[in-house]
């Protein structure tokens, strides 16, 4: 840095190579009176009419959001045959669009492809297909007959689509979830937001009467894998393992341990007074303790074990 | 203190002219609605923005209790809704404001279009006005499934198979946002992604782009 | 008028801009107020929602009911119970467990089977070497019948709140160890 030769009192200021200190300000607004017509500075004048203006939009949507509470129908079902599918109301104009026959089967390409693909890039690229020196929208009569049309479908589309919507409903007698939900609440009927949390059906012991259950409580296994063989805290659940596991592994695992599990409650539970043929027992009934096929669900834990 | 702090920062980095271009640029009379009330349709844009500012902030805070997981989405949006204090009036402004914000930006359009005003030079600023168009109705379309209630389930499924029609990439969009073989945890998680983190992303760069054109470019004159 | 400009008029126009600037200057502050209204109102909506874990009232430990009082002996014995948990949105069940026993004064108390080592589950009189003791089966830490910590392990073993009511025991929430 070239700094010896400066004088103490001169103000630097820095601006990218630190050796550079010439520096233009090229952001400065022109003076005013370059304007005409009655203008005025955006901070504060003109910002506080716009603010103004945003203080009532906002005040409006508070009350709507007061006083609307935001629907919420019933959880999502892949089952449920009798929904009508309804997209956002934004989109509902090319929902609609598709249903004609121009549009759909064979036709669909136009429907999803051509028909929104010029309307959407027509509206992109429209500054370069109306290059024309005129502004004003009825001294451009192509670009702006366009646009009406373009506006009537939208509107008449969306129309169509909900008066439509609103008719299906009505014939069916389908109230839509989300209103029946709400009325539901309102009567009391149903506890809203204590909806979820779907506690996992427990997975039955198989053959509980078997020699193996009691050889299970004496051995060294039930410490940390429970008298119920739920498990606890970083012992997993015993229940269903033989889904994971074969009687061989399940030996290995007992005698060598797996995971966070130490080995050697093999010999432990031989210390603690079973024989090696009970634990061969053991090892054989907890093979057998599979999860049934769908996966434990009502009806199969309902059923009376053997 | 506030002064000298600012005068601190000023003298290194010379931030005056950044603000001073923002703060004190001239706003000709035609777009005021004090002068004309009908230029109260040069409102919309800044209203616009507004309400996307709103979005932005309502969905951070939604984010605190919503879990985009198909086993927990909907509980934690029932939960969110009902158990927590405001609840309703957050979510309502992340709902009720998406909608208001197409609207606002639909009348943004409209006006554009019909003063004319995205002719020479400023057809640029017009076609980021349309991807920004574009990116909110990619955010519609992502944040109604959220919910994963019945009607974001089957609006999410009826939009994914019109993408999949189109020819030839119809089926690799499709993959790409169903994530699966069906609309399940897959999707779900997709289009939390995209609804959270990247579409937000491409509006704000886009956004931005467009807040520097109008700036530089000054705004239209009158018709 | 401008700060900026201010500086490059002569002095004689000087009246007029203050005049100006004390307009200028209300603008400021209605903006000012105005901004801080369209800001504040949603975002205080929003920060509600956010703190409301803090306010909400603490829901203080939730006694299950375990055992009968008069079962508990000076010899611990092992009980399990399950504790129903709502986390926000989610539910769940977990299972616990409990060696509950009398001190010398008769007093019940329950300690966690969780040994503070790595975890793995302590038996009382779990050895032959080590009676009358906790032990873990996984790397031989034991403790003493009130959960002191012997060998291996850091710290004693974790306490249960206990309150006996009605001739039953109920366990509340865990608690750091206070009787050794």
């Amino acid at each position: 840095m070239a700094s010896d030769q400066r004088k103490s009192d001169e103000k630097i200021v820095y601006v990218g190579d630190s050796r550079v200190r010439k520096y233009t300000k090229n952001n400065v607004p022109r003076d005013f009176s370059a304007y005409p017509g009655k203008s005025e500075p955006f901070v504060p004048n003109f910002l506080l009419k716009e603010w103004m203006v945003g203080a009532v939009v906002l005040m409006g949507f508070m009350v709507l959001i007061a006083s609307h509470d935001p629907p919420l129908g019933y959880e999502a079902d892949p089952t449920n045959t009798s929904f009508i599918p309804m997209p956002d109301w934004y989109f509902l104009f090319m929902y609609q669009l598709l249903k004609y026959p121009y549009m759909a089967d064979e036709f669909l390409v136009f429907g999803t492809v051509i028909v929104p693909g010029l309307a959407f890039g027509g509206l992109l690229l429209a500054p370069f297909l109306d290059t024309g020196p005129e502004r004003r929208w009825y001294k451009r009569p192509i670009a702006s007959s366009l646009m009406f049309v373009g506006l009537i479908a939208i509107f008449y589309l969306t129309y169509v689509s909900w008066t439509n919507y609103q008719k299906t409903l009505e014939e069916q007698g389908i109230v839509p979830e989300h209103i029946e939900r709400a009325e539901r609440i309102k009567q009391g009927q149903i506890e809203p937001g204590t909806s979820g949390g779907q506690e996992d059906e427990p997975i039955a012991i198989v053959d509980e009467d078997d020699e193996g259950y009691d050889i299970y409580q004496r051995s060294a296994c039930v410490a940390c894998h429970a008298a119920d063989m739920n498990g606890q805290a970083n012992a997993p659940s015993l229940r269903g393992i033989g889904s994971k596991y074969s009687r061989e592994e399940l030996e290995d695992i007992m005698r060598n341990g797996i995971g966070t599990m130490p080995g050697g409650f093999w010999d432990q539970s031989i210390d603690a007074g079973l024989t090696e043929e009970e634990m061969h027992h053991l090892a054989d009934w907890l093979a057998r303790q599979v999860v049934p096929d769908d996966g434990g669900g009502e009806e199969e834990a309902a059923e009376p074990e053997a | 203190m506030i002064k000298r702090i600012y005068n601190w920062i000023d003298e290194r980095l010379d931030i005056t002219p950044m603000w001073r271009d923002v703060a004190d640029h001239e706003v000709p009379e035609h777009v005021n609605p004090a002068h004309h009330f009908s230029a109260f349709v040069y409102c919309f844009g800044g209203l616009t923005f507004f309400i996307t500012v709103i979005q932005i902030l309502s969905g951070m805070f939604l984010t605190m209790y919503y879990v985009p997981d198909i086993i927990h989405a909907y509980a934690s949006v029932d939960h969110l809704q009902h158990k927590v204090a405001f609840g309703k009036l957050v979510r309502g402004m992340h709902h009720w404001g998406a909608s208001l914000v197409i609207v606002m930006m639909f009348l943004h359009t409209l006006r554009v279009f019909f003063t004319g005003a995205y002719k020479a030079p400023r057809e640029m600023n017009w076609v980021v006005g349309m991807l920004i168009f574009f990116v909110m109705l990619g955010l519609g379309f992502t944040g109604y499934l959220l919910p994963w209630d019945s009607k974001a389930y089957f609006a999410t499924m009826v939009g994914i198979q019109i993408a999949a029609s189109v020819p030839f990439i119809g089926d690799y969009i499709k993959d790409f946002l169903q994530g699966g073989d069906i609309v399940g945890a897959q999707t779900l998680t997709r289009f939390f992604a995209l609804h959270v983190f990247f579409l937000p992303a491409a509006l704000l760069a886009l956004l931005g782009v467009h807040f520097y054109m109008i700036r530089k470019q000054g705004i239209s004159g009158p018709l | 008028m401008t700060e900026a400009n201010k500086e490059e008029f002569p002095a004689e126009e000087m009246p007029a801009i203050r005049k100006e600037m004390s307009r200028r200057q209300f603008l400021s502050y209605t903006l000012g107020g105005t901004g801080a209204f369209l800001m504040t109102l949603p975002f205080v909506v929003n920060l509600r929602f956010a703190v409301d874990p803090l306010l909400q009232e603490r829901a203080g430990s939730e006694w299950v009911k375990v055992v009968e009082a008069d079962k508990i002996t000076e010899t611990p014995q092992s009980f399990s119970f399950q504790k129903r948990v709502v986390d926000g949105w989610y539910k769940s069940e977990p299972k616990m467990e409990a060696w509950i026993a009398r001190d010398e004064n008769g007093e019940i108390f329950a300690l966690s089977p969780i040994c503070k080592h790595l975890g793995c589950t302590v038996n009382w009189n779990g050895s032959p070497n080590h009676p009358n003791e906790y032990y873990c089966p996984c790397h031989g830490a034991h403790y003493t019948k009130e959960g002191k910590a012997l060998a291996i392990a850091p710290e004693p073993l974790d306490e249960y709140e206990v309150m006996v009511d009605n001739g039953f025991v109920y366990l509340g929430n865990l608690k750091p160890n206070e009787r050794v």
